[in-house]
This record gives C-alpha cells, structure tokens and sequence, in this order.
C-alpha cells in the first residue's frame, strides 16, 4: 500500500531558482526508502517539502492519498510524519527526558506523554538509564538516537530522516543505521531517508532512488542499486543525463 | 543527611517564622523583610530570565509601577495596600504584557537594552507627570495602623508568604508543559518552535508573570517606607540586584534566586553600615557582579550540583557504553573509552 506519493513537485528556496524539478517519489506502508545521490541534487529539499517547511510551486505531495503539499509544519507532524533535520536537533542544555517530552510537546495530555515515553525507553534503554543527563553531553551517535527517539514520541506513522551518519565516527554510525534497521523490523516504521554515505545507506534500505539535479535518475530495489556501475559512476563525478 | 534532605523546606519555613520573635529588634525585621523581599522579585525575574533566557534589566520599571500605583490607590481612594497590592500588581503584569508585545520582537542585547530604555521612559513621566506623581519630591502615604513597634513584623510576614506564593508559581512553571516550552526557547529558539512551541505567546506571557511579582515588591515596599520618589522606585538598581541575586544564587534554578537574596542583601547591609551609602558601594556590587560571572557563571547552585554530578559521571557514562552494546553487538568498547575522556 503506498503511504506517500510525490507527484511532479517542483519546489525551490529562491523565486524562480528550483532545486526540485518535477520530482516523482513514492513509498509503500513499512518500507526503508533510501534517497542516495550527489550535493545540490536536492535530497534535503524533498524532505524539506514534504515536512512543509518547503512550499512546493507545483505538482502533489500525498500522505495516506490526502494531500499535504504546502500545509504548515505542524500540521503535517499531526497528520503524523516526523522529520529528523540533518545535524543536532536536540536541546543540549536540557535533559534527556526533556528531549523525549519536547517530541511531543503539541500533545496536551500528561498521561499520554509519560505512557509514549515508557515505550521509547522500552526501545532505548540507554535513554532511561541516563534520563536526568543533560543531551549536550552525549555523544554524536547518542544524540542521533536521542532525536530518533524523541521523533518516535508523536506515534508517527513515517519518519524522515535526513542523512543520520552525517559526521558520526564510523562505529557511531553503524549503531545508527542498526537502529533505523530495527525501527522498519521490530515497529513496522515506514522511513525515508536521505543518506551521503550511499553504501551503508543501501545496505538497510529497501528500495532506493538516485537523485541527481533535482529529479530521480535511477530506481530500484537498493541492493540492484548497490551493484550498478552506474551509481558508483555518478560519485566519481559522473553524470547520468545520457 | 536524609532527614535534612527531606524536611530542609518546612526547617527553613519554621526558622523563617520565629526569626522575628527571636531578633526583636525592628532593624532584624526590616532586614529580614528586604531579604524576603528581593527573594520574591528575584524568584520572579528568574522565571523570564532564568527559564526563558531573557535577561531583562529594567523590571524596576514594575516595581516603580506598582509601587506608585499602590501608592496612588491608599491616598486618592483609601485602600489598605496590603489588600490592593496583589490586585494592582495584575495591571501592572497586562502592562507588562502589553509593552513585553513590543519589545520581545528583540532578543540578546537588544533586549536588553529595550528593557533599560523602558525603565527610563517610566522615570522620565514618574519625574514629569506632577499632578499625580508630585514629581521628584515624591508621594506620600498614610502609615500603618498598628504600632511603630511592631510596624516592620506584619510586613515581614505579609512578604514572606507571598515569597512562597512566587516559588510555588515558579516550581509550577518550570515542571509545566509551559515552563518546557520556555527552557526549549532558552536552548534554542528556533528548534523549540520547530516543535510547535508558541514562542512569541510563551514570551510575553513569561514577562508577564515575571513583571507581577516584582510590582507587588513594589507596592508592598511603598506601604513599607511611605515615601516614595521616582529616584528610589524606578532605580535601575533595583532591577540589578534582582538579576545578581539569580546569577550569585543559580540562574534558571527553584532556589537560586532565594539563596542569592539570603547572601546578597545582607552583605548589601553590612557594606552600606561600613561605608556609608557612597558610591563605594556602587563599586562594590558591580565589582561582585564580574567576580560571578567570570568565576561562576553558572550559580552557587549549579556550580555545586554540577560538581556532584561529575564525580559521579564516569560511572553514569560507562553504564549508558554498556546497555549501548547491549542493543547492539557492535564492539562500544572503544566508545566507552571516547565517553569517559569527554567528560574529563
């Protein structure tokens, strides 16, 4: 069943200046979607579109077939995709379990926090141990995981994850990726996610799509993907416009 | 240790209540009365510049507010201050409010020096607004009904409950849904209203609970000495002290402000009786003032909870390394090792 549907979306920050041209993109319920591609092929501003801190000048944008293109940040987490932003999300200088209770904060009822919460720390346990810490003094991996943990606080029914390993030390980020992979296996999440490392992002990805100047090049299932020369080419400076 | 962990607050409350009755001298009342006083108003400014990370320099500007209304209400329409007080202090807060509409547009310095542009503005038309204020000679009140002798322990009483009203309201704040979205604001503003905190409404309404209490210390201070200038009301020193005491104390904490005012005020005392009100103790306070912040910017507080807090943290962070690899098989030795030098 498919859960979300980009149809034609053009969308850029500038007047005039499109980052997205005419971007097709779907993904079905509980899949691991991977968008790969080089810097400026606007893998962020897909997610930045689709989370509505972007408003797209044409085409669609459909979450469960309604239509959320252009709808107001807030409004599309309530419809219930969650954005993790590239970089720290996280508040530092509150604790771990201010974090948690941040992620929902356009929840009003008490109750309900502290019960969604406990499932999280089911999930991490980590978190619980260390709920009085300040986030500032975990570590980058920790933190990626903080803000996945914090995002899963709204219940979503996707994730968007925008590129999770960035500046993580290698075994970091393999312990981030092992999440994102438990996120689809063990809760049935549906993810998208943009990723600079394109080997280890195919690696736990379902399906994957190869952007390149704001259109998707290539599709496929992403261990195809992982093998074409043609991907391997297109990060050597290549181009896939033949 | 574990009885004092426990039952500090209802010793300090019990402490606090025989005070008077064992210093009988009015001197010990009026100082314990100041103490309590600036207590209360820097556990108020702390809830806008502690929480919200909003340092505003001119809250004199409601202390002066409140207390010329108060003052304005007992001699034109004869109302006990004591009772008026807490009523006026509401319109000083919408004032607050109102005026917070305009100048929270701004934030860091800018603020700041808003706030202190504000409090100019008050004295200025506190000066100049004769028929009502009766301009810089300033305005009388009636004197309490009760005896001179006792005339400081009401007051002293009146203040300290109102102090634990402000730190009831400000531990209800801080551990509320509101309150988290005012620390978020203060962490970073712009990822607090990426996750749907109303900053622009939180921030007013914070200057607004923040202002109400300073201008019930107002009012209550005018009842106290019954003269009242707009030299003394709209002091920017006032407000300064306020913003010390929170710092010295622990910026942003329950207490810190309590403990700030315990410390400060009557040191302020002890310099004032040594020196003489000179301007050595101008020199004084603002010379402590760069001592905090260079040494401890953080607070009294914080500096010690902190300092706890590291001596047990090596041990919190090789546990959190040891249930990460409990999730996962990847080999968190070599983690645990990065965690434990980061906190060195």
């Amino acid at each position: 069943m498919m859960i979300l549907e980009i149809k034609n979306v053009v969308a850029g920050y500038l007047p005039d200046v499109n980052v997205l041209q005419g971007i097709n993109i779907h993904v079905s319920q509980g899949e691991l979607v991977c968008m790969i591609g080089p810097n400026g092929a606007g893998k962020s501003t897909v997610l930045r579109a689709i989370s509505g801190i972007l408003k797209p000048s044409q085409g669609e944008i459909l979450f469960g077939g309604k239509s959320i293109g252009g709808l107001r940040p807030d409004l599309v987490l309530r419809q219930g995709i969650a954005h993790v932003p590239q970089g720290h999300s996280s508040f530092p200088e509150m604790t771990v379990k201010e974090n948690m209770l941040m992620g929902a904060y356009v929840l009003n009822n008490r109750a309900e926090r502290e019960r969604r919460m406990d499932k999280v720390y089911e999930m991490f346990p980590f978190l619980k141990e260390r709920k009085n810490e300040k986030a500032g003094n975990f570590s980058g991996g920790q933190q990626k995981i903080l803000e996945v943990g914090r995002a899963l606080m709204l219940e979503p029914k996707m994730i968007l994850l925008d590129e999770p390993s960035l500046g993580l030390a290698p075994i970091t980020a393999k312990q981030v990726f092992e999440t994102i992979k438990s996120l689809k296996n063990e809760m049935g999440m549906t993810v998208l996610m943009v990723e600079q490392n394109a080997k280890s992002g195919l690696a736990i990805a379902d399906r994957a799509y190869v952007l390149e100047l704001g259109v998707e090049r290539l599709e496929g299932p992403a261990q195809t993907l992982l093998s074409d020369p043609r991907v391997a080419e297109l990060y050597l400076g290549g181009t896939l416009k033949s | 240790m574990e009885f004092l962990r426990r039952w500090w607050k209802l010793i300090a409350l019990l402490i606090l209540l025989a005070f008077p009755w064992v210093y009988r001298e009015p001197y010990y009342h009026s100082l314990g009365f100041f103490v309590l006083l600036y207590a209360m108003m820097a556990t108020s400014w702390n809830i806008m510049g502690g929480y919200t990370g909003y340092k505003s320099l001119g809250h004199s500007a409601f202390y002066g507010l409140g207390a010329y209304l108060v003052a304005i209400a007992a001699n034109k329409l004869g109302w006990n201050p004591l009772i008026s007080a807490p009523f006026l202090a509401i319109i000083v807060a919408l004032v607050a409010v109102l005026l917070g509409w305009i100048m929270l547009r701004t934030s860091g310095s800018a603020f700041v020096i808003a706030t202190i542009a504000m409090l100019l503005i008050f004295r200025i038309t506190a000066l100049n607004l004769r028929e009502i204020t009766k301009g810089a000679p300033g305005l009388s009140q009636p004197l309490p009904p009760w005896s001179p002798e006792f005339s400081r322990m009401p007051f002293y009483y009146y203040i300290l409950f109102w102090l634990i009203v402000a730190l009831f309201v400000s531990w209800y704040i801080r551990r509320s849904r509101f309150g988290l979205g005012l620390v978020a604001m203060r962490d970073d503003e712009g990822k607090a209203e990426m996750v749907g905190v109303n900053t622009t409404l939180y921030k007013i309404l914070a200057f607004g609970v923040s202002a109400y209490f300073v201008a019930l210390g107002g009012g209550v201070w005018s009842y106290f000495t019954s003269h009242i200038s707009p030299i003394y009301a709209f002091d920017i020193l006032v407000g300064v002290d306020m913003i010390l005491m929170t710092m010295l104390g622990g910026l942003g904490t329950l207490w810190g402000p309590v403990l700030g005012a315990f410390i400060l005020v009557p040191a302020r005392d002890l310099i004032l009786f040594k020196f003489g009100s000179t301007s050595i103790y101008l020199a004084i306070t603002g010379g402590l003032m760069m001592l905090v912040i260079i040494f401890m910017p953080k607070g009294f507080l914080t500096t010690i909870t902190d300092w706890v807090e590291n001596r047990h943290a090596p041990r919190a962070a090789h546990q959190g390394a040891r249930s990460m690899a409990d999730i996962y098989d990847s080999s968190s030795e070599k983690k645990q090792g990065e965690d434990e030098s980061s906190h060195e």
